[in-house]
C-alpha cells in the first residue's frame, strides 16, 4: 500500500502504554477531595411489585450517613435512558410512538433490582449499614417473564400509554399491514417447491464489559454540572442530562474517562442520571458511585431477548420466492430503543438475500425482566441465528452447497440495502466467500463429515452477514470536527467521537496525519469532554470510523485547502499547481519554488507588525479547518464466518476446533484494529451461540448474575482463529473504508448453529445451544 | 473492629499502614495507597482484574486476599513493571506491539497474570498459556491477540538473558 503514509498500517494504538501500566483513568480511579459516596438501593424481593411503604428513618441515623433518599426527594420527571429520541425527528418520534417511563428511583418496581432509593455517606461502608435498615412494604404483582404473558387479558399495565404492554409494533402508515418488506408473500410461496419454517428463541445476552458501572458527579458553586462518565455517547448525554434537569446545556458537563468496554451497554445513559440529581440535591459535594459487578447484570440494558418464527419459501433450483418473519421481542421493564431492535431485526432479513417477496412484523412487550437495549448488532445476530439455519435446512432438502446458495443469492452492489432506498455501493461478499471456504477447506471437510456414525462427530458451518457503518437514514448521523494548526505545523484534531477500546482514536488519528500529509506523530487529539468539541451522536451503529472518519477527512481538507490558500498567495501560484511533502509545499514540477508549512502556520499565529508598513508581513489568522458532516451513505459491510467443531453426542459437549472470520472492511485502515474487532466480536457470538443467557426463577430473580453462572466462552474454550480480510474500497468510506465494530458478533452465531447441524444433523432452535439441548434433540432423534 | 499495623511493599516502596481487619488488599490498594492501577472487576475472584504479583514469584486475586495477611510481602502491580525511567516490562512491550490491548480493563491483571506464567515456565505452549489465563476474563479481545503477545513476550524475555 505505497500510496499511502499511516493508512493500512497497524499503528501502535494511542492510549496503549498508559493502558499495560494502568495509568489509563477510568471513572473509578477519580477521587475529588470531599468525595462522598453513593448506594442506589434496589429491590432483590420482587421483580413486581408496588412499594406501599419506604420507612428510611433507621437508614438515616447511621453515623457517616449524609442523606437518604425516597423517589420524591429527586426529580420524579420521566425519562428515557436510551437516546433514539434525540436521533429522529419529532414526526418520527410521535409516529414510533417512542416514550418517556422512567424515574430515577421508582415506587413500581418492574424487575428485579428496580431502584427504589438512595442513600449518600462519608464511606462505601456506612452506605451499605444504612442500606440494610431500609424498610420497605411490597405489594406484589403478577410477573411476567415473556410477551404472551404481559399482554394477556387483565394484566398489569406497564404504563397507561402502551395498552396490553405492547410497547411496540412497526407503525402504519409507513409500514403497511405493520409490516416491513416488497412483494406478495402469500403468492410467492404458492410458487414454492419446499417451505422451511420453524420457532425460534434468542437469548438474553449480555455485554459484560469488564468495567463494571462507576460515576462521579458535582454540582458546583457556579452551578456548573460536571458529570464523570463512561458513557458511549458523551455529546448525546449532555443534552438528556440538561433536559431531565432543566438546565441550559451550558450548564452541564459530561466527561468521559478512558471506557472499559461498552458494546451497547453504555449507549446513552444508564446510572446518569441517579448520580446527576443525588448531585444536584448536595450543591458543592463530588458524588461517587461504584456499582458492584451483579448489578450490571439487572441495570444497565442487555439484547432483547424474544420469539422469532421465520418461514421460506424456495423453487426446486434454490430460487427464494418468499420470506416471513415475526420477532417478538421481551423488552424488560422500561421501554427504552424499543423501536429500535424491532424495526432492526426485520431490516437485517431485508438486507440480505433476493427475496422475491418479503413480510416483516417486530413488536417489542413489557416484561418483568431487567431491560434490553443496544447490544453490539442490534437484532442483527438474533436474525443471523434464525435466517442462517433456516437457509441451510433448505441447502439440505434442495441438495445444494451452502457457500454456493448464498453466493448466488446474496445481494449485491445496486440491491436496496437493509434499509430501503440506499442501495449497496460495494460487496465483495463473493471474495469473502471463497477465501474463507479455502482457508477452512470447506469443500473438503463437508464431505468428510457427510457420512460420521461415532461418538464424537465433526461438522463445519457457515453464515452470511451484511451490517451498517453508521444508522442513516432511520436515524440522525452527524459529527463535528475541528483542525487547529499549531504555529510549528502539527495539528490538534478535536472531536467527541467515543473509543470504547475498539481503536476509534487511533484510527481516527490516522486518517488525520493521512488527510493533512502530515506524520503521525504531528496530530494529536482533542477529546473526552463534552465542551471542548463539537457534536458527535456517539458509539453505536458502526459509525466511530465512518461518519468520525468522514468528519475528520472533512475539517483536514478544510486546513489544508487554508494552507495551500496562503501557500499559494506566498509563492504567486495556483493553489490547485501545489503540492505538500514532508511538511512543504511547493509547486508541482518545479520543487525550488516552495514554502515550509510552519513559516505559513506560524504566520498566521504572530503577525507581526512591520514597522515601515504599519501592516503585518505575513498572513494573519491561525489556521483552523471545520467540518459539520453528515454522510449520505451507510456503506454497509458484508462478511461470512466458517466454524468447525465436534459434538460429543454422549455428553452433548461443543469443542470448537476452527473459525474463519471473513469481512468486506472496504479499506483496512489500522489492520491490526480490523482483526482485534473480528476476534473480540467472535468470542462474543460465539458465546451468545453456546452459552450466554441470563437466567430467572419463575418469579423473576435473575439467577446468574455473576461471572461464574453467567458463562462466557473463556481462552482455551476458542478455536483457532483466522480473519480473512479483503479490501475492496467503498466509494463512500473515508479511503474506501466500512465498518467492522458490531459485525464481527454477528454471522459467528449462525455459523455456530450450522456446524453443529452439519455435525449431527439436528437444527437446535433455543438459544443458547447448551449440551443438555443437545442431548436432549439427540434422544428425540432416536426415539422417531 | 480493632485495626491491625502491617507492613507492605509495593513496587519496592514499604507503606507501613493500620488498616481494618476486613480490608482485602485490593482495597487498600486503590483507597489506601492510592494505587488506581489494580482494577476491581468482580470483588470475587472470577475476573482477574485485580491480579498482582506477590513476592516477585505467585500471582493472586487482590480482592479475595485480606491485606492483613499480606504483612511483611513485596506486591508488584502493573505500574511497578515499568522501570523509573519508563522502560517497559517486556510482557508489556509484547501486549503493545502485538495491540492485545482493548479497552485495557483487564490488561493490568492480563499482563501480571502472564508474567507469572513465564516466571514459573519461561517457554510455554499456546495450549498451557491458555490454560493458565482462565479466571482472568477479557471481553474485548477473543484473547487471540493476548496469547501471542504472552508467547511473544517469552520469546523476548529469553533473548534479553541469552
Ligand atoms: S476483581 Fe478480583 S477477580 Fe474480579
Ligand atoms: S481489553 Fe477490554 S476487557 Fe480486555
Amino acid at each position: 500500500m505505497t500510496e499511502f503514509r499511516t493508512v493500512g498500517k497497524s499503528e501502535i494504538k494511542i492510549d496503549v502504554k498508559a493502558k499495560v501500566t494502568g495509568r489509563a483513568v477510568y471513572a473509578a480511579d477519580i477521587n475529588l477531595p470531599g468525595t462522598l459516596h453513593a448506594k442506589i438501593v434496589r429491590c432483590y424481593e420482587h421483580a413486581h411489585a408496588k412499594v406501599k411503604s419506604l420507612d428510611l428513618s433507621e437508614a438515616a441515623k447511621i453515623p457517616g450517613v449524609v442523606k437518604v433518599f425516597a423517589p420524591e426527594d429527586l426529580t420524579t420527571k420521566f425519562y428515557n435512558q436510551s437516546v433514539i429520541d434525540i436521533m429522529v425527528s419529532e414526526d418520527m418520534r410521535g409516529m414510533l410512538g417512542d416514550i418517556e417511563d422512567q424515574k430515577i428511583l421508582t415506587d413500581h418496581v418492574k424487575h428485579y433490582g428496580d431502584g427504589i432509593a438512595a442513600i449518600v455517606a462519608t464511606t462505601e461502608e456506612a452506605a451499605e449499614r444504612a442500606a440494610e435498615r431500609i424498610k420497605v412494604e411490597y405489594e406484589p404483582l403478577p410477573v411476567y417473564l415473556n410477551a404472551t404473558e404481559s399482554s394477556q387479558d387483565g394484566a398489569v399495565q406497564f404504563t397507561p400509554q402502551k395498552p396490553r404492554n405492547m410497547a411496540f409494533e412497526l407503525p402504519e402508515p409507513a409500514f403497511p399491514n405493520n409490516t416491513l418488506g416488497w412483494g406478495d408473500a402469500d403468492e410467492g410461496f404458492k410458487e414454492a417447491d419446499i417451505i422451511v419454517e420453524d420457532n425460534f428463541y434468542t437469548s438474553k445476552q449480555k455485554q459484560a464489559q469488564m468495567e463494571p458501572n462507576s460515576y462521579i458527579a458535582l454540582y458546583d458553586d457556579d452551578g456548573l454540572l460536571s458529570c464523570w462518565t463512561s458513557t458511549q455517547m458523551p455529546k448525546s448525554v449532555q443534552p438528556k442530562i440538561a433536559k431531565l434537569f432543566n438546565l441550559p446545556m451550558s450548564r452541564v458537563r459530561i466527561i468521559q474517562t478512558v471506557v472499559g468496554g461498552g458494546f451497547g451497554a453504555r449507549l446513552g445513559m444508564v446510572l446518569e442520571p441517579h448520580i446527576c440529581a443525588l448531585a444536584m440535591a448536595l450543591p458543592g459535594h463530588p458524588i461517587k458511585v461504584q456499582s458492584p459487578r451483579e448489578e450490571d447484570w439487572l441495570t444497565s440494558p442487555s439484547r432483547h431477548p424474544g420469539d422469532y418464527w421465520m418461514k421460506m419459501g424456495f423453487k426446486k433450483d434454490g430460487t427464494p420466492v418468499a420470506c416471513d418473519a415475526k420477532f417478538v421481542n421481551y423488552k424488560g421493564g422500561y421501554y427504552l430503543d424499543g423501536s429500535g431492535v424491532a424495526f432492526t431485526t426485520g431490516g437485517w432479513v431485508s438486507g440480505l438475500y433476493k427475496f422475491g417477496a418479503l413480510r416483516y412484523k417486530g413488536e417489542s412487550y413489557f416484561t418483568n425482566q431487567p431491560v434490553c437495549g443496544a447490544y453490539r448488532g442490534y437484532g442483527n445476530p438474533q436474525t443471523n441465528f434464525v435466517l442462517e439455519q433456516l437457509v441451510d435446512r433448505a441447502c439440505h432438502e434442495l441438495k445444494i452447497d451452502p457457500v454456493e446458495w448464498r453466493k448466488k443469492w446474496h445481494k449485491d452492489v445496486g440491491d436496496d440495502g437493509w434499509c430501503a432506498g440506499v442501495p449497496y455501493a460495494s460487496c465483495a461478499l463473493d471474495e469473502v466467500l471463497d477465501e474463507g471456504a479455502k482457508a477452512i477447506d470447506w469443500k473438503a471437510k463437508r464431505e468428510k463429515y457427510a457420512q460420521q456414525t461415532g461418538v464424537k462427530r465433526r461438522g463445519v458451518g457457515v453464515a452470511v452477514m451484511v451490517h451498517t457503518s453508521g444508522a442513516m437514514p432511520m436515524l440522525l448521523e452527524h459529527t463535528v470536527c475541528t483542525v487547529r494548526l499549531n504555529e510549528d505545523a502539527t495539528a490538534v484534531v478535536a472531536f467527541a467521537c467515543s473509543d470504547m477500546g475498539q481503536g476509534s482514536h487511533t484510527t481516527l488519528r490516522q486518517i488525520a496525519a493521512e488527510t493533512l500529509g502530515f506524520p503521525l506523530e504531528d496530530v494529536s487529539l482533542s477529546v473526552g469532554d463534552s465542551n471542548d468539541a463539537g457534536y458527535d451522536i456517539g458509539a453505536h451503529a458502526s459509525r466511530t470510523l465512518y461518519v468520525g472518519g468522514g468528519a475528520v477527512m472533512a475539517a483536514c481538507k478544510d486546513a489544508l485547502k487554508q494552507l495551500l490558500e496562503r501557500a499559494a498567495t506566498m509563492l504567486e501560484a495556483n493553489p490547485d499547481d501545489l503540492e505538500i511533502e514532508d511538511k512543504q509545499i511547493f509547486v508541482k514540477g518545479s520543487p525550488d519554488r516552495k514554502v515550509a508549512a510552519s513559516e505559513i502556520c506560524s504566520g498566521g499565529v504572530y503577525p507581526f507588525l512591520n514597522p515601515q508598513t504599519g501592516a503585518p508581513d505575513t498572513i494573519p489568522g491561525q489556521i483552523l479547518g471545520y467540518s459539520s458532516f453528515n454522510p449520505m451513505h451507510n456503506s454497509p459491510p458484508f462478511g461470512a464466518c466458517f466454524v468447525e467443531l465436534e459434538v460429543d453426542t454422549e455428553t452433548g459437549e461443543i469443542k470448537l476446533i476452527e473459525m474463519v472470520n471473513g469481512h468486506d472492511i472496504g479499506r483496512a485502515i489500522n489492520p491490526a484494529v480490523v482483526e482485534g474487532q473480528l476476534e473480540g466480536g467472535a468470542q462474543q457470538g460465539l458465546g451468545m451461540a453456546l452459552t450466554e443467557e441470563l437466567y430467572f426463577s419463575t418469579d423473576g430473580k435473575v439467577l446468574n448474575n455473576t461471572f461464574t453462572d453467567y458463562k462466557m466462552l473463556g481462552p482455551s474454550d476458542m478455536p483457532k482463529i483466522t480473519n480473512v480480510i479483503i479490501e475492496n474500497p467503498d466509494p463512500h468510506g473515508p479511503f474506501g473504508a466500512k465498518s467492522v465494530g458490531e459485525a464481527g458478533l454477528v454471522a459467528p452465531v449462525g455459523a455456530t448453529a450450522n456446524a453443529i447441524y452439519n455435525a449431527i444433523g439436528i437444527q437446535i432452535t433455543d438459544l443458547p445451544i447448551t449440551p443438555e439441548k443437545i442431548l436432549k434433540a439427540l434422544n428425540e432423534k432416536h426415539a422417531a | 473492629m480493632k485495626k491491625h499495623s502491617i507492613s507492605l511493599q509495593v513496587n519496592g516502596a514499604v507503606h507501613e499502614i493500620t488498616i481494618q481487619p476486613n480490608k482485602t488488599l485490593l482495597d487498600v490498594l486503590r483507597d489506601e495507597l492510592n494505587m488506581p492501577e489494580t482494577k476491581y472487576g468482580c470483588g470475587t475472584g472470577e475476573c482477574g482484574a485485580c491480579t498482582v504479583l506477590v513476592d516477585d514469584q505467585k500471582v493472586i486475586n487482590s480482592c479475595l486476599t485480606l491485606a492483613a495477611t499480606m504483612d511483611g510481602k513485596s506486591i508488584t502491580t502493573a505500574a511497578g513493571l515499568q522501570t523509573a525511567e519508563g522502560t517497559l516490562h517486556p510482557v508489556q512491550e509484547a501486549f503493545v506491539e502485538n495491540a492485545a490491548v482493548q479497552c485495557g480493563y483487564c490488561t493490568p491483571g492480563m499482563v501480571l497474570k502472564s508474567v507469572g506464567l513465564l516466571k514459573k515456565n519461561p517457554n510455554p505452549s499456546e495450549d498451557e498459556i491458555r490454560e493458565w489465563l482462565e479466571g482472568n476474563i477479557c471481553r474485548c479481545t477473543g484473547y487471540e491477540k493476548i496469547v501471542t503477545a504472552v508467547q511473544l513476550a517469552g520469546k523476548k524475555i529469553a533473548q534479553a538473558d541469552g
